[in-house]
């Protein structure tokens, strides 16, 4: 009997099924570590700010199965913790960035004129930095603190999104679609909120997801200058520069909130991609989305 | 009687990079009087979309006047040119383009009736009757438009335009981009809803074969002017003007004239 007759796959169905599995998975884990989080007073096993001089510098072992740090602080409880300011700053970051950019970029491309010009030359300025030189700058004016590391990269990363909407609004502004919904007696704030918006989304939100990741590496990145979150506060970025000297010799004391990190940003950028892909108009995707213009990756 | 639309030597510029703007519509005036079906031919790119974009203030006009029951639109914005669009309304070449992709026909139908304060549960109600009215199935309305077929989306266009009542349908190259049985089907419907609602056409179109069935009076444009202007019997039965001919000419429909 031949091993070829019989069965017949449809390799876009096959490949459509991939996609939307490895959209949930990756939806899942991200939940679940948004969740943890979330609860990560619940979860932690020790105070994670309690100090312990007497069991400083353990390697890892059943009592503190990520060791513990120079103070005797359970590693265990402190990236549990660091995953709230470190998560949740990232989140909160895209969140401003996205939001502003976006609406900067469709004023712009809708309004044209003195806005486009200012707007976009400002972005320029932005981009022509090096982005984390730029923000470090700006952080260290600012004095440190999540809250103004937060602020600096928002200042910025805007121009991305900014960029990304201009394009997708000036490319369907004329499309007849829109012609007709003004036809139809829309008032410019209908238009934005039930045309223009919900058309360029799906680009901008692929962008989002991705920099979820990227956001939370410089966001660790400006804390292991010193220029993010102040201790005794736990963050990843700064708890690895604590222990950077002891690499060595306690290599646990950098590696866990490094694996943390890695670990997270390798999630949010395969959920980036995965959304991509489940939005992609060629993985045959039907239903109510219809037809997306041009899926943005990076600008 | 005043002319429900009064075109007054219209010109639509454009901005062509460094050199000199291109008049895409030059010097153009027409009247149309209620009821009327007024039919613009001539070739691609002679101007004739523009007039419609100027007409309904999409684009707007460097000169020229445009009145509509007798009141100046030229430069109204804003509030009274949504006030305008009652009075007119347009169906586009291209009928799956003319619905956002993310909202479905019996929205984009009940649109304009939902920017005017009538309920969601209303408008989709409303909206239904009138798919029903251009001979689709009510149940269209909560499909998208790419799934469904160019003609039916075009009836669907139709029903959106006649929405609120308008007196005057603009048909930028309606039937266009439709196969010919599916063609006839339009017209017959377009021609069912002048004579129960005397609604005015501006029905422009680049057939002369649908024009001379269509049109009660016709202008031909070239290069963003009229050449010729006269009922159909007279501009295709007796043209005047070179270009005409020419037109006539390359429709194989009128070989025999």
């Amino acid at each position: 009997m031949s091993t070829q007759s019989g069965v017949t796959v449809r390799p876009s169905r096959a490949r459509r099924n991939h996609t939307r599995a490895r959209l949930c998975v990756f939806a899942a884990l991200a939940a679940a570590l948004l969740l943890a989080s979330v609860f990560a007073e619940a979860l932690c096993p020790y105070d994670p700010n309690a100090q312990n001089l007497a069991e400083a510098l353990q390697a890892p072992s059943a009592a503190h199965p990520f060791g513990t740090d120079r103070y005797g602080r359970d590693m265990l409880s402190r990236v549990l913790i660091g995953a709230q300011t470190s998560i949740s700053s990232a989140l909160v970051l895209v969140a401003i960035i996205a939001i502003v950019g976006t609406l900067l970029g469709v004023s712009c491309g809708l309004s044209g004129g003195a806005l486009d010009t200012v707007v976009m030359r400002l972005s320029d300025v932005c981009l022509a930095f090096p982005g984390l030189v730029f923000a470090m700058a700006i952080a260290a004016v600012l004095d440190g603190g999540i809250q103004n590391a937060v602020l600096a990269l928002a200042l910025v990363s805007w121009p991305k999104y900014a960029r990304l909407a201009r394009s997708q609004t000036l490319a369907i502004q004329h499309t007849d679609y829109l012609l007709a919904a003004r036809l139809s007696g829309c008032s410019p704030p209908a238009l934005l909120l039930r045309h223009i918006l919900p058309n360029i989304a799906g680009p901008v939100l692929v962008t989002a997801v991705l920099d979820i990741g990227t956001m939370m590496m410089e966001l660790a990145a400006l804390s292991f200058l010193g220029l993010g979150a102040l201790p005794p506060a736990a963050e990843w970025g700064s708890m690895m520069s604590d222990g950077r000297s002891m690499l060595q010799t306690y290599p646990w004391v950098v590696l866990t909130p490094g694996l943390a990190i890695f670990l997270s940003v390798a999630l949010f950028h395969l959920l980036g991609d995965a959304v991509r892909d489940w939005l992609d108009p060629r993985s045959g995707q039907s239903g109510r989305r219809g037809r997306t213009h041009g899926q943005g990756e990076n600008i | 009687m005043t002319p429900l639309l009064e075109v007054k030597n219209l010109t639509v510029r454009f901005a062509r990079g460094r050199g000199q703007p291109l008049a895409a519509v030059d010097g153009v005036s027409f009247q149309l009087f209620p009821g009327e079906v007024l039919g613009i031919v001539g070739e691609s790119g002679c101007g004739k979309s523009t007039v419609a974009r100027a007409v309904t203030r999409l684009v707007d006009s460097s000169s020229g006047s445009i009145a509509v029951h007798g009141q100046d639109v030229t430069r109204v914005r804003g509030r009274r040119r949504r006030e305008l669009y009652r009075h007119m309304q347009m169906v586009f070449q291209s009928p799956a383009d003319s619905f956002d992709p993310r909202r479905t026909l019996g929205d984009g139908v009940g649109e304009s009736l939902r920017n005017r304060g009538v309920s969601k549960k209303q408008a989709m109600a409303q909206a239904r009757g009138l798919l029903e009215q251009c001979g689709l199935p009510a149940s269209l309305a909560e499909r998208y438009p790419h799934e469904v077929s160019g003609g039916q989306c075009q009836r669907a266009a139709i029903a959106r335009a006649l929405a609120i009542r308008p007196e005057l349908l603009i048909c930028d190259e309606a039937t266009s981009a439709l196969d010919v049985t599916v063609q006839q089907q339009i017209l017959d419907l377009l021609d069912r809803c002048r004579r129960e609602y005397a609604m005015a056409y501006l029905f422009i179109c680049h057939d002369l074969a649908l024009v001379e069935r269509f049109c009660d009076r016709v202008l031909v444009m070239q290069a963003g002017r009229i050449v010729e202007q006269g009922t159909p019997e007279q501009v295709i039965g007796a043209p005047k003007q070179a270009y005409t001919r020419q037109l006539i000419e390359s429709s194989l429909l009128f070989a025999n004239y």
